[in-house]
């Protein structure tokens, strides 16, 4: 599970995190909204380590980020906003060596890549430089190497982008099955569709902080938005509703 | 079109300017300062060297023309080698021409803006080296401002001639055979040639030009110096030209740089033209990823057969993998071996009159080797965290200390480096024929300078990591590698300082001074340099794992 208590993170004077508590449980899809530069980003960073939090606490898995940084790296599993992996290694050794980064046994990897690469019908393409692949199959085997070591928790960061709609949906089905199993999954997007289908729990941020936080028939609560579905919930929360008079600049 | 394209690289490089911050301001400013040192060294190595010829009776002026003449060959040929390079890059695979492609802009326009950005690229620094030599002509000539301006006017034309003609061939060669592995070809075959010209300049010895006792090979070669070098190409142009502006005669300057200007004007109409038949076609091509199947048996990797299982293998079997797919690593490797063996050809001319001096010189050789040395270290082990590029965050999520990841890159470059150091040390005391002291002595230290210089390097690249760069001259060319070259020659110089002591006594001892020899100051000398060399690369390292830990991109 993650738990994140007090969590700030400044970039000189701008704060992009004010202040930020939460706890996800085991076997939950929680779902993280937020307009661009609200903050979503920098937390997933904060919580995968690539970013040391100005002040505040994240521990995944029952381990501190900050005094046990690798057994709680080791329960992670992370797919970030732009899936850049090596592009000279094959979709194949890419696997490989993310396996071996995480201590999967030789025998294990012999027997899932294949079949990961299978599933997210990138078989033809496992031999060849990942250089050559297209933004999707990149996505996609970025999410085959975090299913790999079997992790815990898994942070993913807009992984529907570049998806084709099958993959879309074996996606949406792997993390539900996860869930089942009692994976923590953590989710930024803002396809707002997938929110609401897949998450138990939505947490909307703005300007750094947490403004609404529950499952989709507490927001409408909160926002006050009856019969409302996600997208109405999340404008109306957001201050989006008022995008028509954009419209007036076309 | 050309004119708007031209405008927003004004504006980039303006908001560049604006947006200087103080440090930045100071640290452009050092740059600056250096670069202009290094400009004023080779003013007064090729004032040195003029003058020298020009002294020489009755032929030193048909010699400085004739070295003129060679030197500017020399500078056309680079920037054909350059441009091919530099061209291929920019014409066909800069982060930008997919925005433009998509934009409502003739392909003439584009391919003006980018072939002119290549020719640029390609010329501006070997020409810049032109200046100081022309400088030094103007001074050791007698000559005014005039010779210069004229030497201005004649030069970009030149220089833009020189670059077509990489250019051309990059866009006929794309168009022929359109794929990205051709531009892999390039990178290989435009490496080979330089070390190919590299080593012929060497191995042609010009130093004989200059040496009094060689003045009877010059006599005979009179004939040769009279006669013209490439008549036929612009560098032949540019030479008369400036003869003919040194001794006044403005009408054949004239000539010479009409031709100069029509010429480059025809053959860049006539690479415009062939623009339009060929670039998109190049493009598009270019765009297509190579496909090559490779399979992965899952067995148990070699690096783990070495060392064992765990992540340091892993790590090593990745970089192995991944640095030999990349042709540009190929291209630098033909380079550097071409660079040892120009080294090792140039000890081996040295002249051996004066045996005496001979172990002397081995000594000092740890100084020039460990600059080799760390010239390799500024291409290969000091980029290496930043060649993580946009994939660092695979590192970074994993279960993997930076400690281990820097473990990881200072082992892969150890090996090689030794082996440099190694080679530089042991052959060098052979072709000198050094004493048996002087060669342990020399092969000790360039064995130790290259294990800190690689520590150093990593220390120093986790320091001043770049993880989004466009390529790695970019790092090279930073502040970082700055540092780094700074505190690697300084590493050199304390080395030499210190092992100083012992080889004093040892040439003391060699001359016949009956109490050279003091045994606890040599041992104070060695354990002096193994605390220098340990603080020199604690230091960097532990600067550098800490900077790399809180690094935030």
């Amino acid at each position: 599970m993650i738990e994140i208590e007090g969590l700030v993170k400044r970039y000189g004077a701008h704060t992009a995190v004010a202040g930020l508590d939460l706890k996800v449980e085991p076997g939950e899809i929680f779902g993280f909204l937020g307009p661009n530069g609200a903050g979503k980003t920098t937390t997933v960073k904060c919580i995968t380590g690539l970013l040391k939090p100005t002040a505040g606490r994240v521990s995944v898995a029952g381990f501190d980020l900050a005094t046990r940084t690798l057994e709680a790296k080791r329960a992670m599993g992370l797919v970030p906003d732009e899936p850049f992996v090596y592009p000279k290694l094959t979709g194949v050794e890419y696997l490989r060596f993310v396996g071996e980064l995480y201590g999967a046994p030789l025998e294990a990897m012999r027997a899932r890549i294949p079949d990961l690469l299978e599933m997210f019908e990138l078989a033809p393409w496992g031999g060849e430089l990942v250089e050559s692949y297209s933004h999707g199959m990149r996505q996609k085997l970025v999410l085959a190497g975090i299913l790999l070591h079997d992790p815990k928790v898994l942070v993913l960061d807009e992984p529907m982008v570049g998806l084709d709609p099958k993959s879309g949906r074996l996606v949406k089905d792997i993390f539900l099955k996860l869930a089942e199993r009692g994976t923590t999954i953590f989710m930024c997007t803002h396809v707002l569709e997938i929110a609401e289908k897949l998450c138990d729990r939505v947490g909307i941020m703005i300007g750094g902080r947490m403004i609404a936080c529950g499952t989709v028939a507490e927001l409408e609560q909160q926002a006050k938005a009856k019969d409302s579905d996600l997208e109405g919930i999340f404008l109306s929360l957001t201050g989006g509703s008022e995008y028509s008079s954009l419209l007036k600049y076309l | 079109m050309l004119a708007l394209l031209m405008r927003r690289r004004g504006l980039s490089a303006l908001n560049s300017v604006k947006s200087l911050t103080r440090y930045e301001w100071a640290r452009n400013s050092v740059f600056g300062l250096a670069g202009l040192s290094l400009l004023f060294g080779l003013y007064y190595g090729f004032f040195r060297v003029l003058s020298f010829i020009v002294a020489v009776e009755l032929i030193g002026s048909l010699l400085m023309w004739k070295l003129t003449a060679m030197l500017l060959l020399m500078t056309l040929s680079m920037v054909v080698v350059s441009s091919l390079l530099t061209s291929m890059t920019t014409l066909f695979y800069s982060y930008d021409l997919k925005f433009l492609m998509k934009a409502p802009l003739s392909l003439r326009a584009i391919f003006l803006d980018k072939s002119l950005e290549s020719a640029f690229f390609a010329s501006w620094m070997i020409g810049l080296v032109l200046v100081p030599y022309v400088l030094a002509a103007m001074k050791v000539l007698r000559l005014g401002p005039a010779f210069f301006l004229a030497f201005a006017f004649a030069l970009p034309p030149f220089l833009l001639l020189a670059a077509s003609f990489g250019i051309g061939f990059t866009l006929l060669l794309l168009y022929l055979f359109p794929s990205s592995r051709t531009r892999d070809v390039v990178w290989v075959f435009s490496s080979l040639s330089m070390t190919v010209m590299y080593g012929l300049v060497r191995f042609a010895q010009p130093e004989r030009l200059i040496r009094p006792d060689m003045l009877k090979v010059v006599a005979e070669y009179l004939n040769y110096l009279q006669a013209p070098t490439a008549p036929y190409l612009p560098s032949w142009w540019m030479s008369q030209g400036l003869r003919a502006a040194a001794g006044g005669h403005w009408g054949e300057w004239a000539l010479q740089a009409a031709a100069l200007w029509g010429s480059a004007a025809a053959v860049y109409a006539g690479l415009v033209a062939l623009a339009s038949r060929t670039y998109f076609i190049g493009y598009s091509g270019a765009q297509e990823g190579a496909l090559r199947r490779r399979t992965h048996g899952f067995s148990v990797l070699p690096e783990q057969r070495l060392l064992g299982g765990g992540r340091l293998s892993a790590l090593l079997w990745k970089e192995r993998v991944a640095f030999f797919r990349d042709v540009k690593h190929w291209s630098q490797m033909l380079l550097i071996v071409g660079l040892v063996f120009v080294y090792l050809f140039s000890i081996s001319r040295l002249p051996h009159n004066a045996p005496e001096f001979w172990s002397l010189i081995a000594f000092l050789n740890v100084g020039t080797a460990g600059f080799v040395i760390a010239a390799l270290g500024l291409r290969f082990t000091f980029p290496a965290i930043s060649l993580e590029g946009r994939s660092w965050w695979v590192l970074k999520a994993s279960p993997l200390s930076v400690g281990q990841i820097m473990r990881q890159k200072f082992l892969f470059s150890l090996a090689p480096t030794l082996a440099v150091a190694a080679t530089l040390g042991w052959m060098t005391t052979r072709f000198i024929g050094a004493d048996r002291f002087t060669t342990w002595v020399s092969v000790a230290a360039l064995a130790g300078v290259g294990v800190v210089l690689c520590g150093m390097g990593v220390g120093l690249g986790a320091l001043f990591p770049r993880f989004n760069v466009e390529n790695i001259h970019q790092i090279e060319s930073s502040l970082g590698g700055f540092v780094y070259m700074a505190a690697s020659l300084f590493y050199i110089g304390g080395t030499l300082s210190i092992l100083a002591w012992p080889m004093r006594m040892h040439f003391l001892a060699m001359m016949g001074s009956p109490r050279a020899w003091d045994a606890p100051s040599a041992w104070a000398a060695a354990a002096l340099w193994a605390v220098f060399s340990a603080g020199a690369f604690g230091a960097t390292w532990i600067l550098g794992r800490r900077a790399l830990e809180n690094h935030e991109d």
